[in-house]
């Protein structure tokens, strides 16, 4: 008898942590990602239209695809427990922005390349799934670029891009972290240093 | 015998990368980074060397080529290393990929012209570097510390052994009958490779180095997190990039 209802809480279990990781719709996840790889070549990079016109473009295609409070909280890793409230919201801010400066300058570098998906692989985290592509790269051995996807309800978010296994967010985890420790745990020289990097003049779009 | 004389030489490794421990003051505030203040000191060191001499050469470099020259160029280094791949994919065990290695290479050495054009790729012999580096992840030899070196740059026990081992399986080393005029053919190749590495990345670096609040950090982090793609020591089933992404939980730093 005992043992019938360790089984069944044992079953029960398996069936809930089972539940909470493939809690995330895949088919739907690789669709989001198709179509915000489609939305940022067709409607930036190939678009005949001003510099400016795909700078705000990229800008909202990027607010709507990333979700810069949950990356931004992570990458601030145990600080963000010691940051205030006002610290903290300073940090998101300038951290999308710097995103924003850094990634619509080097956008056009896409120009003539394509995304090839292939398939997703299942994240240790719930809610969240890699979506996998690659990209070809002249004529050596084509780039790795993996989508980590989070869905909440309906609706479906980048949390993190992984570059031939580089993870953005953990570099930049590692970098600030880094970065605070050394400035004995000062988030506001982070937040501020990191103001003066988005206020610097924008540098020009590409070389040759 | 075979797995003795494997034994024998990974015991070797081991015992060279804690040499290595020993002979440098171990920077104990961070476990993750135990050469630390050793490898800033590098760091700045290159740095320099690469604001006055590499980066002027490979901007020089760019400007009297074309894109597609560009293009070409890389595609013959590629070439050049088709060898060193085949030999290290039998010394894993990998036959047929070590055959498909060295079938690029007879290909585009002739077809493709000198290997400017990747004529075997078209065929549908695909590009599969590997290394001895590659190999001693597959014999499962941890990659050791991260190390910064003169002139060399970031590195590991592991990744600086393989580059060590490679030359001595690059073709261009036996060029030459004499081992000194293939020592000083090697040299130029890694001078122009060197050359040509840098003129690939040097809008990227460029911007990471901008937007770096501590580039050092940056660097050190992109490159371990880059190697440790080998580091499944035969288990592929998880990716290393495949870390707790849960913020609401108590986190320390996670250094990789």
């Amino acid at each position: 008898m005992k043992k019938n209802i360790f089984a069944v809480f044992l079953g029960l279990g398996m069936i809930f942590s089972t539940g909470a990781k493939a809690d995330v719709d895949v088919d739907k996840a690789d669709a989001f990602v198709r179509q915000v790889t489609s939305n940022g070549i067709e409607e930036i990079i190939n678009a005949n239209v001003s510099q400016k016109v795909k700078d705000e473009r990229f800008e909202k295609l990027f607010n709507q695809s990333l979700d810069l409070d949950f990356i931004g909280q992570f990458v601030l890793g145990r600080y963000w427990r010691t940051a205030t409230p006002q610290q903290r919201k300073d940090f998101i801010k300038v951290y999308r922005e710097l995103n924003i400066k850094t990634w619509s300058a080097r956008f056009d570098e896409f120009k003539g390349k394509s995304f090839v998906f292939t398939g997703s692989t299942p994240s240790s985290s719930k809610n969240q799934v890699f979506i996998n592509s690659t990209v070809a790269m002249g004529e050596g051995a084509p780039a790795k670029v993996v989508w980590r996807v989070k869905q909440t309800g309906n609706s479906f978010k980048i949390v993190d891009i992984i570059i031939e296994n580089v993870s953005l967010a953990i570099t930049a985890r590692n970098e600030y972290t880094a970065f605070i420790k050394n400035n004995n745990g000062n988030v506001e020289a982070l937040i501020k240093d990191l103001q003066q990097k988005v206020n610097a003049p924008a540098t020009s779009k590409k070389a040759a | 015998m075979k797995k003795t004389a494997l034994f024998s030489f990974v015991s070797a490794l081991a015992l060279l990368t804690a040499s290595c421990a020993l002979a440098t003051n171990v920077d104990k505030h961070d476990p993750n980074d135990p050469y630390e203040s050793f490898n800033r000191a590098m760091f700045e060191f290159n740095m320099q060397l690469d604001k006055y001499i590499l980066k002027p050469v490979a901007k020089g470099y760019r400007a009297i080529t074309t894109p597609d020259v560009r293009e070409r160029v890389r595609s013959a280094f590629n070439n050049i290393k088709e060898p060193i791949s085949a030999v290290n994919q039998l010394l894993q065990g990998e036959i047929k990929r070590s055959g498909t290695s060295v079938g690029r290479f007879v290909i585009n050495s002739t077809l493709g012209l000198g290997g400017t054009f990747d004529v075997a790729s078209a065929w549908g012999l695909e590009h599969h570097p590997d290394g001895f580096e590659e190999t001693l992840a597959k014999w499962c030899v941890p990659s050791g510390p991260y190390l910064v070196l003169p002139f060399i740059g970031s590195t590991t026990p592991r990744a600086f052994t393989g580059e060590i081992a490679d030359s001595f399986t690059n073709p261009v080393y036996w060029l030459t009958e004499d081992r000194e005029d293939g020592y000083y053919a090697y040299a130029g190749y890694v001078a122009v490779k060197t050359i040509i590495n840098r003129e690939a990345v040097l809008d990227l670096s460029d911007d990471l180095e901008r937007n770096s609040v501590d580039f050092y950090t940056t660097m050190k982090s992109a490159y371990m997190q880059n190697k440790s793609k080998l580091n499944t020591c035969g288990n592929e089933s998880q990716a290393t990039y495949d870390f707790d992404f849960e913020i609401d939980e108590e986190v320390d730093d996670m250094e990789i």
